[in-house]
């Protein structure tokens, strides 16, 4: 077999813009799905049933769709519906956040839950609002508690950004992709990606097994 | 019924229970219950396990809901609405059996953030506030412990103390000494007891037989979600009206 690695030093610069625009989109899917994730969270244990119910059919809507369907629907689906023309980049990050908002908001959800009853008495016994209770009392602890699992839920949403190169979206996977069709190298091209994964990927497990030894639940 | 009188009779009291009815489901916590306490007494409650004492020490500051009759705070009913209620309970502290400190914050900050969160004073002021009172408490070493790293009396003490910076007109203590190692009970009693003999109105729901009859002006005997008994410590631990109470005492092995 005739092999020619040479493509994957000459494609450097392409790949490396790939693996940032990977990183971006991993980022960016998080900063705002923590956030999206802690909202649902709050509006599904809302007293007022139409919030409760509205996020409780959001989460187990995208929580329960395949993230590649969810890429497709984005792209063909979503612009129909929204009469919006959104870049591909916007529609992928779009689809990653629903999916990755709903998997978070259970992950919080269950932090919260596992704050004892009486840390959210003792606040409102200082006479303090539920707002402040939440702010002051629940969150930070429930934080603590949820980062392993956030830190888990990056690493898997790290490697599951490649799934929007399907809508050409120009990250790591569809950056290798695209070289390997214009050079027919397609050994060489599978492994440089497989191996550019692995090594970013690699030292991000190792640093979520970390964080979850420092903040595991020992109690 | 009593011929003493009973501890600032004269004043409007503090607080008025009337007819105060909670169920859990089928469970009846309190069947009934109408007491008063005056301002600078301390009213302790005893009787067996579940029978109504801390729910009813938990409608006082609206934790728990009544499902019938009403509470009077200096005069006024518990109010409705959660605004007004956050200013009834600042005027309340509250300890608990768990202590419940903020485990994220240090003992100085939990002695703070009410001051900080609720009444908004400035962070400087608030820790100068809660200096005071880690000192009152005698735990002026330990402010920037976490409470993981300190003894059960060092965190309920601290817990007094966060309840204290509030400046509340009246301290509940729900079973403070429950969950406490038998060595650092001492400590957390000395401190109510100093608190009382600086005139804090206080209810202590308590199973500390020794301390109810050497620090309460008042001791209300409860059985079954109803009042079995009230009076004075002489009357409940010397001479009972009741044979329950007795029964109630001796099961303690309270011989007087």
């Amino acid at each position: 077999m005739n092999l020619d690695w040479s493509i994957v030093w000459s494609s450097r610069w392409l790949l490396l813009e790939g693996a940032a625009l990977t990183v971006l989109l991993t980022a960016l899917t998080m900063l705002i799905s923590v956030p999206g994730g802690i909202l649902l969270a709050l509006m599904r244990g809302s007293r007022f049933k139409p919030v409760s119910l509205f996020a409780t059919g959001f989460v187990e809507l995208f929580r329960n769709l395949p993230l590649l369907l969810l890429v497709y629907w984005a792209f063909y689906v979503m612009p129909v519906l929204t009469g919006l023309a959104l870049s591909p980049f916007v529609t992928g990050l779009t689809a990653l956040c629903l999916n990755v908002s709903a998997y978070n908001s259970e992950t919080f959800r269950s932090g919260i839950a596992s704050i004892r009853k009486g840390q959210g008495e003792a606040g409102l016994a200082l006479g303090m609002s539920r707002a402040q209770v939440f702010g002051e009392i629940i969150l930070p602890q429930a934080w603590r508690r949820v980062l392993p699992v956030l830190a888990s839920t990056w690493v898997s949403l790290f490697k599951d950004t490649s799934l929007v190169s399907v809508i050409a979206v120009g990250e790591l996977a569809h950056t290798a992709m695209q070289i390997r069709s214009q050079s027919f190298r397609v050994l060489e091209m599978l492994t440089a990606m497989a191996a550019i994964y692995w090594l970013m990927g690699y030292p991000q497990a190792k640093l979520v097994d970390w964080i979850h030894r420092k903040y595991g639940v020992r109690e | 019924m009593t011929a003493q009188p009973r501890k600032n009779a004269d004043r409007a009291p503090m607080l008025v229970y009337k007819d105060v009815r909670k169920r859990y489901g089928s469970f009846t916590a309190l069947d009934g219950v109408s007491l008063h306490v005056n301002p600078g007494e301390v009213v302790c409650l005893i009787g067996p396990s579940g029978s109504g004492k801390s729910t009813l020490l938990r409608c006082t500051n609206g934790l728990e809901t009544l499902d019938g009759g009403e509470v009077l705070f200096e005069g006024k009913p518990l109010p409705k609405s959660d605004v007004e209620m956050r200013g009834v309970r600042q005027r309340m502290g509250m300890v608990f059996q768990n202590f419940e400190l903020f485990p994220h914050k240090t003992a100085l900050e939990n002695v703070a953030t009410g001051l900080i969160t609720v009444k908004k004073m400035p962070a400087d002021e608030a820790n100068r506030r809660a200096m005071a009172l880690m000192a009152k408490v005698g735990l002026s070493d330990k402010t920037a412990n976490y409470p993981s790293n300190l003894s059960g009396g060092q965190q309920q003490r601290v817990a007094i103390a966060r309840a204290l910076a509030m400046e509340p007109h009246v301290m509940l203590f729900d079973e403070p000494t429950s969950a406490l190692d038998p060595e650092t009970v001492g400590e957390v009693l000395n401190v109510m007891r100093q608190l009382a003999l600086e005139g804090m109105t206080m209810i202590v729901v308590t199973h500390e037989m020794s301390f109810a009859r050497r620090v309460a002006s008042w001791v209300v005997v409860f059985e079954k979600g109803k009042l079995l008994e009230e009076g004075p410590p002489t009357q409940i631990f010397d001479a009972p009206l009741k044979e329950r109470t007795r029964d109630f005492l001796s099961h303690l092995g309270w011989d007087g």
